[in-house]
């Protein structure tokens, strides 16, 4: 991002009319223009908020972090360079680079890191924070040292700074910035700008400032992950042509230069294991393709894959049929095939799809594993993730089943041995709720979003509830699918958020929760807070069965009209509360 | 207006966007009260980016107005 589109991207937002989202920003050098970027790039990711980031006193570093504590904000931002931890580290405070001082720098860090924990400790569980460790060189002050030569001293700094991160990353808000993979898109060499540092107190190049400050919003608020991937088989998960080599001399190691294939397998296998699901698009023929995941030295085996699309069709009627079994948006698909041609073909009939070429040279297949784990990096693995493969086979077959049996949808669903659970949220809340209520878009009340801070707000108040819901039924467990968020004001509940799994559609958990609330609180009416959002069809679609037609803004569901239109129910319901 | 003074516009209308096209031709940095010492990074920032040059900071404090650092881009045949 330039400059001026950043400062665009501010002046534009300026008018909004949105809640703030507060971002502490805690330094000890002038935020200047990583402000700047900070603000652009958390602005784009959060559309629906105006940003707001608040930074303190040049020079105050230690006060900067504590203010940290002290300020409204949802998020804190603790940005550290060698000067702040010692003055005498820097450009521009020259207090005397002599071999006699260094003993004494190496107290003052060590020191200032011990306060910066503290701070950091007592932070805890209020809100999340982003470390970013120094970024640019130590000055060369070593009278005996020349620049290529690590020196005691030296790394007894790097190891102060090291052992300070590792201790404050055991706590989960916080989150620190890697430098490994800092190095790799921003340079060492080129973040210094020793003019801007002695001029404005700014010691960052542009370029490194626009970097930091989109990694930095990326660990505030990560790109929403993508939930599957579709691959290709030939020259893609394994090297060679099955139909034209068979099964015994397709590839995947290190004897026939193919290991990048197994490579490409491996990551695949770990993003089965954290909740992603894998299909396949193939033009092959099934029997081929049965013999070779009948190989035992496969890393990515049949069971984590589901479904296979293996014809000569279309590669984008097999990515439709797979989005139909999964039943969630292309834009939360990965499509990685070694054929531009193909890519470009399911590219044109999937826009919002994210395609992927696989590479023809061993060379850059670190790129792509980089890659597809940036695209799938999630910030916790939950007991949903590990049952999903599972629970969208199970659907699979069921909805098979009513296809094939011509059972009617009452039938089926009283025999389904349906049981509900509904878990009332304590502080602070389980992660999953945070996850489908960010993530979730198609059943989806009104699109809102919440961060940690602002659930958190939410549970303090004791007239507001949360419950999560939880499903299971004879093809399995779907785990918690669902997060309703209101208010009891008596004689009316308002539903300010409601979310519900795709995986758990045409279930009527819907409607069952609508007739949970109404038996719990007893209540003639409940009040939908109803947002009309690109994506949210179908849950406009589950309210028009009550009005008639989709509903345009907020409206209020009469107890009588409710059950007037509800269909059979069939769900074992309980609830448990905790928290 | 050339291409290189309507581009010095833009710059100038990202960093004081109160200003309209007519204020931003005669502006000046002792008449412009948002052009304080941090707008001043700011737009000789942008305009090293626009124009994909450095300006060096002994010319930095001859460039108190749009005429002037249109001139000096002018002058230096930068494009």
């Amino acid at each position: 991002m330039r400059l001026s589109e950043a400062l665009t991207i501010i002046r534009q937002q300026a008018c909004l009319q949105a809640p703030a989202f507060d971002v502490s920003l805690a330094c000890g050098f002038t935020p200047l223009h990583i402000r700047t970027f900070l603000t652009a790039h958390l602005q784009l990711a959060l559309e629906a908020k105006r940003i707001e980031v608040h930074t303190g006193l040049y020079g105050d570093f230690l006060g900067n972090v504590q203010r940290i504590s002290s300020e409204p904000a949802h998020c804190g931002v603790i940005l550290m360079e060698w000067p702040d931890l010692d003055a005498r580290l820097g450009l521009r405070n020259l207090h005397g680079w002599r071999e006699r001082n260094f003993t004494d720098v190496i107290d003052t860090v060590e020191a200032r890191l011990a306060a910066v924990h503290n701070i950091v400790d007592s932070l805890s569980g209020q809100l999340p924070v982003v470390v970013s460790l120094p970024t640019l060189a130590l000055p060369p002050l070593e009278p005996t040292f020349p620049t290529w030569r690590f020196s005691g001293f030296q790394l007894q700094l790097q190891h102060l700074v090291t052992s300070f991160a590792a201790s404050i990353a055991k706590q989960t808000n916080i989150k620190i910035v890697n430098a490994a993979w800092l190095d790799h898109i921003s340079p060492p060499s080129e973040r210094f700008d020793p003019g801007s540092e002695i001029l404005d107190g700014f010691p960052y190049s542009i370029k490194h400032a626009a970097v930091l400050g989109e990694l930095i919003a990326n660990l505030i608020q990560s790109p929403a992950p993508k939930k599957a991937l579709v691959t290709d088989l030939d020259n893609t998960l394994w090297k060679g042509i099955l139909g034209e080599i068979g099964s015994a001399e397709i590839s995947w190691d290190l004897d026939h230069k193919s290991h990048m294939h197994a490579a490409y397998q491996e990551l695949l296998r770990s993003l089965v294991e954290s909740g992603a699901l894998i299909g396949v698009a193939t033009k092959n023929n099934p029997a081929l393709v049965e013999e070779a995941f009948g190989r035992p030295d496969l890393i990515l085996r049949k069971e984590h894959i589901f479904p296979m699309e293996v014809h000569w069709n279309p590669k984008s009627d097999s990515i439709a049929r797979i989005l139909d079994t999964w039943n969630i948006g292309a834009d939360s698909v990965v499509f990685v095939d070694d054929s531009p041609t193909e890519l470009a073909e399911v590219k044109a009939a999937y826009p919002a799809l994210e395609t992927v070429q696989f590479p023809k040279s061993p060379q850059d297949i670190y790129k792509l594993l980089a890659q597809l784990r940036n695209l799938f990096a999630k910030p916790f693995i939950t007991e949903e993730d590990r049952i999903r493969l599972d629970s969208i086979r199970g659907s699979s077959t069921r909805r098979e089943q009513l296809r094939t049996a011509g059972v009617n949808a009452d039938k089926f669903l009283e025999q389904a041995q349906s049981v509900l659970q509904f878990f009332s949220e304590g502080r602070p809340p389980d992660l999953r709720v945070l996850e489908l209520i960010n993530k979730t878009n198609q059943f989806n009340l009104n699109g809102r979003r919440y961060t940690e801070t602002e659930l958190n707000q939410c549970l303090g108040d004791p007239y507001t509830f949360v419950w999560k819901v939880n499903y299971a039924d004879k093809f399995g467990p779907l785990g918690n699918i669902a997060v309703v968020l209101g208010k009891n004001q008596g004689k009316t509940l308002v539903i300010e958020s409601w979310v519900m799994s795709c995986r758990a559609f045409s279930r009527r958990i819907e409607h069952a929760c609508l007739d949970h609330l109404f038996r719990k609180f007893d209540v003639s009416a409940i009040e939908l807070a109803f947002e009309a959002t690109e994506r949210n069809k179908p849950l406009q679609d589950f309210l028009a069965e009550f009005f008639g037609e989709r509903p345009s803004s907020r409206l209020r569901l009469p107890r009588d009209l409710f059950y007037s239109k509800c269909a059979r129910l069939f769900h074992r319901v309980s609830e448990e509360v905790y928290g | 207006m050339d291409n290189v003074e309507s581009r010095l516009v833009q710059c100038f209308g990202i960093i004081f966007p109160e200003l309209n096209e007519k204020q931003i031709r005669v502006a000046r940095k002792t008449s412009v009260q948002a052009w304080d010492s941090v707008a001043m990074v700011t737009l000789i920032n942008v305009v090293e980016e626009e124009f994909r040059t450095q300006i060096y900071l002994e010319d930095v404090e001859h460039l108190g107005s749009f005429q002037e650092i249109l001139t000096y881009i002018q002058e230096r045949g930068i494009s």
